[in-house]
């Protein structure tokens, strides 16, 4: 206890010395805190979008493998297809796999009302509309249904995220044939829950001998609800009523593959359990006969884009972390091999008078480690109000290193082909870059300033400790007498 | 009966040609004062340091009580049952001189409850006042430091009292008073009181008077 009591009054005894040793810490832990801050919340980032974006299967077409093949005519205009298109009974196939944790299948269809009209259907008859009008008109007679509304089959995820919500008095649908359709299509339509609806889809054919044949079919479904919707209406410029989300009718997936067949659009999310596992994923889709022109792919590109920034930031932070931390346990290190030439006289007092040298050690040490709780908690104080514009100041100059990486990449890499706008859906969205992370002190960040607080001190005085016991007393006494 | 004594010793600085004691015995008991002269440079702080327990003999060995200093926690030792007032003083120079005694009272784990009224008793005892010993011992004089060291070398109630050239830089009223508070350890308190000095006023209050010369420890007289 007096050993404490004595360190404590040590400190204010040789405030100079003790109030340089102080600043020296209390920047090298600032530093070393606003690092970890950035780190450790970085990491938790990092994790969730490895997940989300390591784990999620895309299978497309390898259109540098099916370009070498295929003229880029035949591929517009669809006249001859040298690879197999997965069909939606193998969409369905694929999902059951043990690799996967979980699988989402969406299926679309384009429509059109008989008999009911879609929300800016007009449009449709703008310059833009005529275009897309000439080119299928071109191609179909008067049976062509052009689509004006899209069928989907489960797609739910809007509901869960809270952008559409069903109208009390309004049910999900559950059995086959059963649909919702947004406020907007029903109030223009004057459509309530119980009414039928019917709907028309077709599709063209090339047959083998180079014949147009149209495909069409109608179904007729029965409103379970309506939904209030507050999606983006459009993602693109283009105001056509089919791209419309008003215009999406809700239905389960059933009701697309047994009325519509071959002749929906399907749309699979597959998430595997790990993202280690695409290989063995990708051998089990072969076995069940995926065309080899198909690439099996997590999303390597989007999660660089939207994580690289912030694995850039954590790796800047941790090294400069480690530099900080380098220099300034030297700093300390000779700052304390100084003082303790200064503090000889001191320590050979202490021995003459029989204090042990384990017991002058302890004083050293807990000197170091009192000036150095009082850097953590001030270093804690500053860190959290820095952090935040420290971590977003880095940020902003690793999104813009990421932009023209990837600028330059848009430059390299070959044409994307939009699948969705063909299926009467909307393009997803791109994936954003972070441009903000939010920076705070964590338990985790507080436990592991303590570890590295802790080593400083001790490192700071071992110096100072493995001299004095190299000393007895009487040679430092001597020495001065 | 013999408290310390030495056998055979000899001691050599490391790094150093010459040794500084050659094969010195000596005898010392409790109530009896010492005085060990010599050159300067003779050895004579080197002698003491030896039966403090600052060092051990390079040669030969030093007993407390019958057992070698090799054989006992030095540390110890020291804490308890020497007390040494240095020619150099050796407080500790940014600390007061009531925190001084008391630190070392704590060292040697004294069991007196009340440390710092026992240390202020003390300093009065050797005419050092209250506001004094709340002074850092770098702002006192020689002679209140000297003060301090002798208190301090008290404190503990230590059998042996060593003390290095203690009147050296004392006016003679002053050296007069140190010299009866050592005679009175002796005298009144049983102790062993080894005095090293050239001063012929400190030696005439020996017991015995032993001088060193080439390193070798001689008797020179009884009183
Ligand atoms: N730490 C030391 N290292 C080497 N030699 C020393 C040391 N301390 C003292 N000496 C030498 O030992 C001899 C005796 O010194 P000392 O015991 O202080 O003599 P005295 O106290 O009689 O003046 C001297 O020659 C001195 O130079
Ligand atoms: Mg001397």
């Amino acid at each position: 206890m007096y050993i404490f009591v004595n360190a404590i009054k040590n400190i204010g005894r040789n405030k100079g010395r003790n109030i340089l040793m102080g600043v020296i810490i209390l920047i090298t832990i600032t530093v070393s805190i606003i690092s970890l801050c950035i780190n450790n919340t970085t990491n938790s980032i990092i994790d969730d979008y490895k997940s989300r974006f390591g784990s999620e299967v895309t299978i497309a077409p390898d259109m540098t493998k099916v370009t070498r093949v295929m003229n880029i005519n035949d591929v517009l205009s669809a006249r001859k297809t040298t690879f197999k298109a997965i069909t939606p009974q193998q969409y369905l196939d694929f999902a059951r796999s043990e690799y996967l944790k979980e699988a989402v299948i969406t299926a679309s269809a384009g429509v059109a009302g008989d008999g009911i009209k879609a929300v800016d259907e007009d449009n449709n008859q703008g310059v833009i509309g005529r275009a897309i009008d000439s080119i299928t008109g071109s191609l179909s007679g008067d049976d062509y249904a052009m689509p004006t509304m899209t069928l989907i089959g489960n797609q739910w995820d809007e509901f869960n995220k809270g952008y559409r919500k069903l109208a009390e008095g309004g049910k999900m649908p559950e059995n086959d044939n059963e649909c919702i359709i947004s406020k907007e299509l029903a109030d223009l339509n004057n459509l309530k829950v119980g009414d039928k609806i019917k709907l028309k889809s077709s599709v063209i054919r090339i047959s083998d001998n180079n014949e147009q044949e149209i495909k069409n079919n109608t179904v007729e479904l029965t409103i379970t609800g309506i939904f209030f919707d507050a999606t983006e209406e459009y993602s693109t410029q283009v105001k056509i009523s089919s791209l419309n989300r008003r215009n999406e009718i809700l239905t389960t997936i059933d009701t697309m593959f047994n009325n519509f067949g071959s002749l929906i659009g399907v749309n699979a999310k597959y998430y595997l359990k790990n993202p280690s596992m695409l290989e063995d994923f990708e051998a089990e889709l072969r076995a069940k006969g995926l065309d080899e022109y198909y690439l099996v792919s997590t999303d390597e590109a989007g999660y660089q884009k939207v994580v690289g920034p912030v694995e850039g930031l954590k790796k800047g932070s941790l090294t400069f972390m480690i530099v900080v931390l380098i220099f300034g346990s030297i700093i300390l290190m000779v700052l304390s091999s100084i003082a303790v030439r200064e503090r000889k006289y001191e320590i050979g007092v202490l021995r003459a008078m029989g204090m042990k040298k384990k017991k002058v050690a302890l004083g050293l040490w807990l000197e170091m480690l009192i000036i150095t709780a009082l850097c953590l908690a001030i270093g804690f104080g500053i860190g959290s109000v820095v952090a935040q514009p420290v971590s977003d100041t880095l940020l902003a100059g690793q999104i813009e290193n990421a932009k023209m990486a990837a600028n330059q990449g848009i430059l390299q890499g070959g044409p994307m082909v939009g699948s969705g706008v063909l299926l009467g859906r909307p393009i997803e969205k791109e994936p954003v870059p972070l441009e903000q992370v939010d920076v705070s002190v964590g338990m985790d960040t507080i436990i592991e300033m303590a570890v590295i607080a802790l080593a400083l001190a001790s490192l700071a005085s071992l110096t100072a400790i493995t001299k004095i016991t190299k000393y007895e007393p009487i040679k430092i006494l001597m020495e001065r007498n | 009966m013999d408290i310390v004594s030495l056998e055979n010793v000899s001691y050599q600085y490391e790094g150093t040609k010459k040794p500084v004691l050659k094969g010195v015995n000596a005898r010392f008991s409790c109530s009896r004062i010492y005085t060990i002269v010599g050159k300067s440079e003779a050895g004579k702080s080197t002698l003491l340091s030896l039966i403090a327990g600052l060092d051990v003999c390079t040669e030969g060995d030093v007993f407390y009580k019958g057992t070698s200093l090799k054989k006992i926690d030095r540390d110890d030792y020291r804490a308890k049952n020497i007390g040494v007032i240095f020619q150099g003083f050796n407080l500790l120079t940014n600390a007061t001189g009531i925190e001084n005694i008391v630190l070392s009272m704590w060292i040697s784990g004294n069991r007196e409850k009340n440390k710092k009224e026992y240390a202020y008793a003390l300093l009065e005892k050797v005419g050092i006042d209250r506001e004094t010993a709340n002074r850092k011992v770098l702002k006192m004089s020689g002679g209140e430091q000297q003060r301090v060291c002798i208190a301090r070398a008290l404190s503990n109630n230590p059998g042996i009292m060593l003390a290095d050239e203690p009147t050296a830089n004392l006016d003679s009223d002053n050296e007069t008073a140190v010299l009866n508070i050592l005679a009175s350890l002796a005298r009144d308190e049983g102790k062993c009181v080894i005095i090293a000095t050239h001063s012929q006023k400190v030696a005439s209050i020996a017991d015995e008077i032993w001088g060193i010369n080439d390193g070798r420890l001689l008797f020179v007289k009884h009183s």
